[in-house]
C-alpha cells in the first residue's frame, strides 16, 4: 500500500522534479493558447464561409463542408505526422521556403509550430461547427432588420449576425479548448517537452510516476476553474432566457460531443 | 399611368405582384398605387398575404411576377448593391421588433447610419438621439431592449428605420404583439409620422386608427385586392361581400 501511495504522490520526487515539470506545462500552456486562438480564428473564418449566400459563392460553401467534414474525422495524431512529415519534405525539395517548412518563429522550434498548425486544421473543423449552431441560433429577424436597413450580408454578418452568435457559443467554446488543452500532449511524438513528456522523462528515470502525477494537478488546476466558468456561463444564459423575452434555442452547449476522445489516438 | 416622382402621385407602384411560397401562391396579382405623403392601410383576415405584400415591397421576399416601383425606379430589378440602396430608402417595422439584443437603443438606432450612411460616430448618435426623444425615449438612450418594454421597443425600432431617412414607411401588424395598454404609444408615435407627411403603407388590425388616419384603406383577401378607396367609403360603406363580413367580424368585439 505504500508502494502504490509513493509510486504516485512522493512529494520528494515532486519537489526534486517540481522544475522540469514546470517548464513543461509552460510549454502546454503555450501551445494551448495559441493553437487556442488560431483554432477560433480559423473556426470562425470557415464557419462564415459556409453561411455564403447565393449561388455564385455556393462553391466556398461546398469547400468549407468538405473542409470541416473530413478533419472532424481524422485523428489529431494522424494530422499531426502529415503536417511535420510533409511540410519538412516540401521544403527539402524546394517547394516552399525553409521558414515555412521548418517553422522556427518567436523563438520556439518547428514541432511546437508542426503542433500549432496540427491543432488549428483539427479544432477549427470543431470549433467552426460550434460557431456554425450559434450563427443557426440567431433568430432569422435579426438577418432581416439587418438587411431592411440597407446592410450588406456581410455588414449584416458582421455587425448583427456573429456578434451575437457568438456570444451564445462561449461555453461549448470552452469545452473544445479544453479538449485541445489535452491534445497538445500528443504533440509530443514530435520531440516537444511537454508536461505529459516531462512527466514521463521522470517516470523513466526514477521509477516513480509522481511527476505525472505532478502534471495532472497542474492540467486541473487550470481544467477545474474553466469547467466551472463554462457551467456558470450556461446557468446565466439560461437565467436570462427564462426571465424573458424569446427563448433562444440553446446551441449545443452541454450535450456536445467532446472531441478530445481524440487524445487517445 | 402618370410619371411617378414628379408630382408625389404613384411614387411607389405596385403592378400585378405574385408571390409564390412552393405550390401556395400567396400573392395572386396585386396592383396597387401610394402617393407620397399619404397613409395606405392594408386590412385582411389573417393569410390574406398582406405581410408577404410588405416584405415583397422591400424585396426581403422578391416577388415570382410583377413590377415593383419606387420614384421611378424598378427595385424589382435591382441587384447587389442597388438592392441594398433601394432598402435605405424603405423603412419596415417588424411585428416582433426584432432589435438587436447586444445593443443599446442608442446602438441599434445609430450602428446602420454609421456603417451603412457612412456618418461619423457623433454624427450617427446625434441623430440617434434626436429621434429616440421624437418617441418619447429621450431617458432610455442607454437601455438595452431586454430591459424594454414591448411598446418602447417597438418605438425604437420605428426610430430605426427613420435614422436611414427613408421616403417609405412599412408596418407590419407593428401593435399585434403588444399588450392592449402599450398599443397607443406606439399608434401615437405613427399618427405623429403621419402628420409630419410620412409616406406610410400600414398592414394593421386596428380598425380604429385606420380610419382616422388612412388617406386610403385597402382590403385583401386570398392574395389579390378586394376592395380600395377611402375610409369613409371602404369602411363605412364597403360594396364586396368579403370586405363587409370582415368588418362584420372585426367590429363585433
Amino acid at each position: 500500500m505504500d508502494f502504490i501511495l509513493d509510486y504516485y504522490f512522493d512529494f520528494g520526487v515532486m519537489g526534486d522534479e517540481f522544475d522540469p515539470i514546470l517548464t513543461g506545462f509552460w510549454l502546454t500552456l503555450k501551445l494551448s493558447i495559441v493553437g487556442g486562438i488560431t483554432s477560433l480564428t480559423w473556426g470562425l473564418i470557415l464557419a462564415v464561409l459556409r453561411q455564403l449566400p447565393g449561388r455564385a459563392l455556393a462553391p466556398f460553401r461546398w469547400l468549407a463542408i468538405a473542409y470541416i467534414d473530413v478533419f472532424r474525422g481524422i485523428p489529431f495524431l494522424l494530422i499531426l505526422f502529415l503536417v511535420s512529415g510533409s511540410l519538412a519534405a516540401f521544403q527539402s525539395e524546394g517547394v516552399i521556403p525553409r521558414e515555412l517548412g521548418i517553422p522556427t518563429w518567436f523563438g520556439e522550434g518547428s514541432p511546437f509550430w508542426y503542433g500549432v498548425i496540427s491543432l488549428t486544421i483539427t479544432y477549427g473543423a470543431y470549433m467552426a461547427e460550434v460557431y456554425r449552431a450559434g450563427i443557426e441560433a440567431v433568430p432569422g429577424g435579426q438577418t432581416e432588420a439587418a438587411r431592411s436597413l440597407g446592410m450588406s450580408h456581410g455588414q449584416a454578418m458582421r455587425y448583427v449576425i456573429v456578434p451575437q452568435a457568438v456570444r451564445k457559443v462561449i461555453p461549448p467554446l470552452l469545452n473544445d479548448f479544453i479538449a485541445l488543452m489535452k491534445d497538445t500532449s500528443i504533440v509530443s511524438v514530435l520531440g516537444v517537452i511537454e508536461v505529459v513528456q516531462a512527466g514521463r522523462d521522470v517516470a523513466s528515470e526514477r521509477f516513480n510516476g509522481s511527476g505525472l502525477v505532478l502534471g495532472a494537478i497542474l492540467f486541473l488546476i487550470v481544467t477545474i476553474p474553466l469547467a466551472r466558468l463554462v457551467d456558470y456561463l450556461i446557468a446565466r444564459e439560461q437565467r436570462r432566457t427564462q426571465r424573458g423575452g424569446k427563448p433562444a434555442p440553446a446551441p449545443a452547449a452541454t450535450g456536445m460531443a467532446d472531441p478530445g476522445t481524440g487524445g487517445n489516438a | 399611368m402618370n410619371d411617378a416622382g414628379t408630382d408625389g402621385r404613384g411614387m411607389l407602384r405596385l403592378e400585378d405582384v405574385h408571390k409564390r411560397f412552393g405550390g401556395l401562391e400567396v400573392l395572386r396579382g396585386v396592383d396597387l398605387s401610394v402617393d407620397r405623403a399619404s397613409v395606405t392601410c392594408v386590412l385582411g383576415p389573417s393569410g390574406s398575404g398582406k405581410s408577404t405584400l410588405l416584405r415583397c415591397i422591400n424585396m426581403l421576399e422578391p416577388p415570382d411576377e410583377g413590377r415593383i416601383v419606387i420614384e421611378g425606379r424598378t427595385i424589382t430589378e435591382a441587384r447587389g448593391d442597388d438592392l441594398d440602396y433601394v432598402r435605405q430608402r424603405i423603412g419596415i417595422v417588424f411585428q416582433n421588433f426584432n432589435l438587436f439584443p447586444h445593443k443599446s437603443a442608442l446602438g441599434n438606432v445609430s450602428i446602420a447610419q454609421q456603417k451603412v450612411l457612412g456618418r461619423s460616430r457623433e454624427e450617427a448618435r446625434e441623430r440617434a438621439e434626436q429621434l429616440l426623444r421624437r418617441v418619447g425615449l429621450g431617458d432610455k438612450l442607454g437601455e438595452y431592449p431586454e430591459r424594454l418594454s414591448g411598446g418602447q421597443q417597438q418605438r425604437v425600432a420605428i426610430a430605426r428605420a427613420l435614422a436611414m431617412d427613408p421616403h417609405v414607411m412599412l408596418f407590419d401588424e407593428v401593435t399585434s404583439a403588444l399588450d392592449p395598454e402599450l398599443v397607443k404609444e406606439v399608434l401615437d408615435v405613427m399618427r405623429e409620422l403621419a402628420r409630419e407627411g410620412m409616406t406610410m403603407i400600414v398592414v394593421t388590425h386596428e380598425i380604429g386608427f385606420a380610419r382616422e388616419v388612412a388617406d386610403d384603406v385597402v382590403f385583401m383577401d386570398q392574395g389579390v385586392v378586394i376592395e380600395e378607396g377611402p375610409p369613409s367609403k371602404v369602411l363605412e360603406s364597403p360594396q364586396e361581400e368579403r370586405t363587409k363580413q370582415f368588418l362584420g367580424l372585426v367590429l363585433e368585439h
